[in-house]
């Protein structure tokens, strides 16, 4: 790295009000564009769900009329249920795949490059194409994975997997993991290896044991950073949509209901006032997740 | 566009044909012109197609509206809209005032909009062409008139019918002693027990939350059932007529007879399960038809079309009708009211029928080369246009009504019956008040 | 396990050939379960890239795990007439411009959050994590009507500002992790030597985040090389589709042309597998920094 030595040497800090300004103008642009085309839609959206609006109408307003319907509806309840369902379960099973790989891949293996690649590669499908290949995989008869269970005589039988309560909310989990557990691979696999090597010297001179080291040096090392991943790729779920409509739409029956599919059909019925009232009722749940992690975040910087 | 390979297909039907009449509706569109009010400088007329199964037929379209613009002085763009978002699109652009100055769509979003007041009158026009033509078939014009909603009677200028027709594989069912088509759901069931084999299952009907799965309100209607009362305004689902319906279909889902995965399918989960071979009868709008005459000639001759079997009550066949409708705003009205009655012609409408998946709706429609019996998929559409019901009959067909089907309640009553294994009151009940709640937003 | 490495560079050399066995097992075991694991995640890959060599006939009617007869029928279907190669540049203009943009401004943002101290920092750093809070489907019609207002409805260049509000989020927040790594020292020792305070920022503390950069770029580019729903309702026209939506448009009414669909997936699928296999060891060197201490 060079450093240009070119001009006078200069006073090492300006004016404060010249570097608060300066400060300022840095972080302006991500300010404004995030309160002009988020902010502002967000306000307008909480703003509908109040009102009757449909497609072409300004709208009335109609206080908690859209909110009273909707959790007068079983469906409203399944979407809460599934859907944190989905969270809790897909998170759970993405940071267990993810620590184990990243594991796997962290030790000093040849050809580990190759692996951390292929491990990587269902980010690089469209998310669409990626679920309606699932789908296809899914299907009862020539799909995929019930051609492999009956070409290797696991089991013959047709499994509806999709099709059938028992089933369809564990086949949409497993798609969604398998689209979304490369994030939480790259993030635990960048907080091990940067988990300080004199603390695994100063463990073994202790005679700690393999085991004992992995949970006394390892975990708490990266445990911040699973907790941001958490707290991201929870939010990133509740908010997930394509998993759940390209496989099931919600059905059968509710079985796989969330709420961003309930909104989706909220705008295909054109009542724009209660497709935005199920997303703010999100918003509490969400806020507290967020919340959550900007003070975990605030705090680490200190 | 992408071209089909040219394996052999039914006399009459030849793809030079088509490109002939295609070729020759371009001709007279050239040709013909119209006498045109005075066009202002830098004025653009931007037209929204609906994207179909066809490429040929959006092309046709496409390349009509361009050379009509070319012959008239008037500069167009063609936006071919897939009709799978048509909704999602066009409400952005309602909401955002970015609509085109004309557009095709189907009977629901015209009622919606035609609600909020977003369309020219077109009554006078819709008269000139039904007197040039015979007149409108009964079923489109009584299905087109929104003047309930929004108070004027035609928004839209009808140009085809669309609806189910009942698909079937003669190359399984003739074997097996059947000859002739359904006439009834419980013969439906007979015929499709005897070829429930796997990997064939009998029915690939939809019962999932999607608009394909709406199927059974027409059945559950032609059994004696009804959504909500005459005034439109009471859900009257609990009722024997029902509890009748859903006998029937539970006794077909214990026997085995609906295709698996068909609680989950998406709008093509019949045309995938039919065409996969997997599949005895289902009901389509013809798409699936002109899938298999592309991919797979010998699926294509095995089938056959007939129209819906109907219940106790007779037939329950719902049309839809698409419809061309001019935007309010539009500041080229005239222009716009031009190129409407150019794509009515019977020129362009015979070459389009070629191509597309819909039916006649003018009287004279029906002496088009088009609907000459070679063509088994528009024969089948030309007697839905005649003999099919109108949209929600027998029940009142209002925003209530479309909203009910749009949260696809009578499906969701199938799959609490059949997936959660609801008793039936308990479903009903469910339904029935869900129902209630909807109607009583409006 | 964890550790197997460091067991292995810890064993005493005078162990003998019980513990060097062990640490063969160890790596054994190790390559059988990533084996494992990278069949299970390449499979639905594979069967894209199966189907898109089969005949549309086959797909449907002799389901099988390999093409019976290969064909490259739907590969020429789908490239025919150029368009979706148009949809392929256009996202590739797209994803491009907001990366740049996106790497630039958030690391402005997050570089001014990281090293100074000013009244509104705790509230900008949670408006920034609010924009991750909220639905997509809320915004998508109060979004079309600004991008209407700003006359950008149907153009690349409201997708890009779009899809940069999408982004910029997660870019501030790795890039102030990764930037509050770098010793204020070195700056200061930059500053002293003559550059200005933006100099400093753009000669030191740029170049030794690089893989933080590059990281932060991957991310927003996969984003936006793969973001659907929003090109769906903000874009109409055929000259400014981008290659999800030309896959998308590919599905028309009720009919799914598997056979094109899984071509046009593999042609936009490789691009992007392509930049991981280069860059993914910046990716985890960059993550590495920017998680920890973020």
């Amino acid at each position: 790295m060079t450093i240009s030595d070119a001009g006078p040497p200069r006073r090492r800090l300006g004016s404060g009000l010249k570097l608060k300004l300066f400060a300022y103008a840095l972080v302006a642009p991500v300010v404004l564009l995030i309160l002009g085309l988020v902010a502002y839609p967000f306000f307008f959206a909480i703003w509908v769900s109040f009102t009757d609006m449909v497609i072409g109408s300004a709208g009335n307003f109609v206080g908690f009329k859209n909110f009273e319907y909707l959790a007068g509806t079983a469906t409203f309840w399944a979407a809460i249920r599934n859907t944190i369902v989905i969270v809790l379960v897909s998170d759970a099973l993405k940071l267990v795949i993810g620590l184990g790989l990243a594991l796997l891949v962290h030790q000093n293996l040849p050809g580990r490059g190759l692996f951390r690649s292929f491990l990587m590669l269902p980010w690089a499908m469209p998310a669409f194409v990626a679920f309606l290949t699932w789908r296809v995989l899914y299907q009862p008869i020539g799909g995929g994975i019930n051609l492999i269970l009956n070409q290797t005589g696991l089991y013959t039988g047709t499994v509806d997997w999709l099709g059938t309560r028992n089933t369809a909310m564990a086949s949409v989990i497993i798609a969604s993991v398998w689209r979304g557990f490369p994030f939480w691979f790259i993030s635990i696999l960048a907080a091990l290896q940067s988990v300080p090597k004199e603390l695994y010297e100063a463990a073994i001179v202790d005679g700690a044991n393999t085991w004992q080291r992995f949970w006394n040096v390892t975990i708490p090392s990266i445990l911040p950073v699973i907790i941001v991943t958490t707290l991201l790729s929870s939010i990133w779920t509740a908010n997930g949509f394509e998993h759940v409509w390209l496989l099931t739409a919600g059905g059968p029956s509710d079985a796989t209901m969330v709420f961003p599919v309930l909104a989706y059909f909220g705008m295909q019925t054109q009542r724009i006032g209660e497709a935005a009232a199920v997303s703010v009722y999100m918003l509490p749940v969400l806020a507290i997740l967020v919340l959550f992690a900007t003070s975990l975040m605030m705090r680490r910087e200190e | 566009m992408t071209k089909s390979s040219d394996t052999q297909k039914p006399s009459g039907w030849s793809r030079r044909r088509v490109l002939t009449t295609a070729a020759s509706g371009l001709a007279l569109a050239a040709a013909s012109s119209f006498p045109m009010p005075a066009i202002a400088q830098g004025k653009k007329l931007t037209y929204w197609g609906g994207l179909i199964f066809s490429d040929d037929a959006n092309k046709l379209l496409s390349d009509t509206i361009t050379a009509w613009g070319a012959a008239n002085g008037v500069a167009t763009e063609v936006v071919m809209i897939n009709q799978n978002e048509t909704t999602q699109k066009v409400s952005a652009a309602v909401s955002s005032n970015t609509m085109p100055d004309a557009l095709d769509m189907g009977l629901g979003l015209a009622r919606l909009l035609a609600r909020q007041s977003q369309f020219s009158d077109l009554g006078d026009l819709y008269k000139k062409i039904g007197d040039a033509q015979g007149g409108w078939f009964q079923g489109p014009d009584t299905a087109t008139d929104l003047t309930a909603d929004g108070g004027i009677a035609r928004v839209g200028i009808p140009f085809g019918v669309n609806g189910n027709l009942l698909l079937r594989r003669k190359d399984l069912l003739e074997p097996a002693g059947f000859t002739e088509a359904p006439k009834t759901w419980d013969e439906l069931v007979t015929q499709a027990e005897a070829i429930n084999k796997a990997p064939v299952s009998g029915l690939g009907l939809a019962l999932s939350n999607v608009g394909d799965a709406n199927l059974q309100v027409a059945v559950l209607q032609s059994f004696g059932g009804r959504i909500a009362d005459d005034a439109g305004k009471k859900v009257t689902l609990d009722t024997p007529e029902t509890r009748l319906w859903l006998t029937w279909l539970k006794n077909a889902w214990d026997k085995g007879l609906f295709s698996p995965g068909n609680t989950t399918w998406d709008g093509a989960g019949d045309n995938q399960a039919y065409l996969s071979g997997q599949a005895g009868f289902i009901a389509n709008t013809g798409s699936v038809g002109i899938a298999a005459k592309k991919d797979d000639p010998e699926l294509f001759e095995a089938s056959a079309f007939s129209p819906l079997p109907g219940g106790p009550k007779g037939i329950i066949s719902p049309i839809d009708v698409q419809v061309r409708a001019i935007t309010k705003a539009s500041p080229v009205q005239d222009e716009a009211k031009a190129l409407l009655e150019h794509l009515s012609s019977p020129e362009f409408m015979n070459a389009y029928f070629n191509v597309a998946i819909y039916g006649p709706v003018l009287q004279a429609q029906e002496k088009l080369q088009a609907f000459d019996g070679t063509n088994t998929i528009l024969v089948g559409l030309l007697g839905l246009a005649k003999n099919g019901t109108a949209p929600a009959y027998p029940d009142v067909n209002n925003a209530a009504f479309a909203d009910f089907g749009s949260n696809f309640l009578i499906p969701k009553l199938a799959q609490r019956v059949v997936v959660d294994g609801w008793d039936f009151d308990k479903a009903i009940a469910e339904a029935q008040a869900q129902g209630q709640a909807i109607y009583d937003k409006y | 396990m964890a550790s197997l490495a460091e067991v292995a560079s810890a064993a005493p050399a005078n162990a003998g050939a019980a513990a060097r066995r062990r640490v063969l097992t160890g790596r054994l075991l190790s390559y059988a379960a990533l084996l494992i694991a990278v069949i299970l995640v390449l499979f639905p890959i594979y069967w894209m890239l199966a189907t898109s060599l089969k005949l549309p006939r086959d797909i449907l009617r002799v389901p099988s795990l390999w093409p019976s007869r290969f064909s490259l029928a739907n590969f020429e279907k789908l490239l025919a007439d150029g368009q979706f190669l148009l949809s392929i540049r256009n996202s590739f203009i797209v994803a491009s411009t907001v990366t740049v943009i996106s790497v630039i401004i958030s690391s402005f943002a997050a570089y001014s959050m990281v090293r100074f101290r000013y009244r509104f920092r705790g509230i900008i750093g949670r408006l920034i994590l609010f924009a991750y809070l909220t639905p997509g489907s809320l915004l998508f019609i109060p979004l079309s009507i600004v991008m209407a207002q700003l006359k950008l409805g149907n153009s690349l260049t409201g997708l890009i500002l779009v899809y940069l509000t999408f982004s910029l989020p997660l870019s501030t927040w790795l890039l102030q992790g990764y930037f509050r790594g770098v010793p204020r020292e070195l700056e200061e020792q930059g500053m002293i030597d003559g550059l200005t305070r933006f100099g400093a920022l753009l000669r030191i503390t740029l170049p030794l985040s690089a893989p933080g950069l590059a990281a932060v770029a991957i991310f927003t580019f996969t984003g936006a090389w793969n973001e659907l729903l929003f090109a769906l309702v903000l874009t109409t026209s055929e000259s400014v589709r981008t290659a999800p939506l030309a896959l998308n448009y590919l599905i028309t009414s009720d009919v799914l042309p598997w056979g094109p669909l899984m071509a046009g997936a593999a042609i936009s699928s490789v691009p992007l597998m392509i930049l991981y296999f280069v860059a993914q060891r910046f990716m985890v060197a960059g993550m590495t920094e920017g998680s920890v201490k973020g």
